[in-house]
């Protein structure tokens, strides 16, 4: 499945990866496989950086089928 | 188009020139133009300013500020340009215009446009100077700015 970031998150781990879907697995589940592989990637742990999938918001229960693109949006610095 | 994202640098006066067109039935147009500074808060040169940006929901985050500025002011159009990218000193980095029969509703909107474009926006912005770069959240003051219109007063 792909992950893409956004803003500072690109910067510690790039515009996109991509890793191996795991089924049934939610959002919090990937951030904490995600933080697993990575320690860079523990800035995914925090409740400021957002889930998006397709154009909506995901709530950390969202369960992930692995085909979707998931975009993983720090805080906002406004325009 | 009443709101545009530009990957380019835009004419600011261009676009007020085309938004005045055909104004015949109002009687004010507001407009503001938001510059790339040239010094940071701490007086240090800024080389550029990099706003990253989202393909889908930056231009929605927009469309969602113009559609409650319609809503909220008694304005009959506007129009919001947003840059991304990598913007120059000196250089527009937003363009917003109201156009109202009544001055007044045209300040506001043009004012809450800005107030809500400076906190909400879907952008993430990286000064960059030729000491290194670093990224920029909103200032209280933004926030602040933003809660105002939260806070007024309810119409009698």
């Amino acid at each position: 499945m792909r992950i893409g970031f956004f803003g500072p998150l690109r910067d510690s781990l790039g515009d996109e990866r991509e890793i191996a879907a795991e089924e049934g697995e939610t959002v919090a589940g990937l951030r904490i496989r995600l933080a697993g592989l990575d320690p860079d990637a523990r800035d995914l742990l925090g409740p400021q950086v957002r889930a998006c999938v397709g154009d909506r918001i995901v709530g950390e229960d969202f369960r992930l089928d692995g085909q979707e693109r998931v975009e993983f949006l720090p805080p906002l610095s406004g325009g | 188009m009443a709101v545009r994202l530009a990957a380019e640098p835009f004419a600011a006066e261009r676009e007020l020139a085309e938004f005045m067109q055909g104004r015949d039935g109002d009687g004010a147009v507001v407009s503001f133009v938001g510059l790339a500074r040239g010094r940071g808060p701490d007086g240090e040169p800024v080389e550029r300013l990099r706003l990253d940006h989202h393909p889908r929901l930056t231009l929605r985050s927009l469309d969602e500020i113009a559609a409650a500025a319609l809503a909220r002011f008694a304005i009959s159009s506007l129009r919001i340009v947003h840059r991304f990218g990598a913007i120059a000193p000196g250089e527009a980095i937003v363009f917003v215009a109201a156009a109202a029969e009544h001055r007044r509703a045209a300040f506001e909107a043009a004012d809450y446009m800005m107030d809500r474009l400076k906190t909400e926006a879907v952008f993430w912005k990286r000064e960059e100077r030729s000491t290194g770069s670093h990224w920029i959240e909103p200032r209280d003051e933004d926030h602040g700015a933003r809660r105002r219109w939260d806070e007024a007063p309810c119409p009698e």
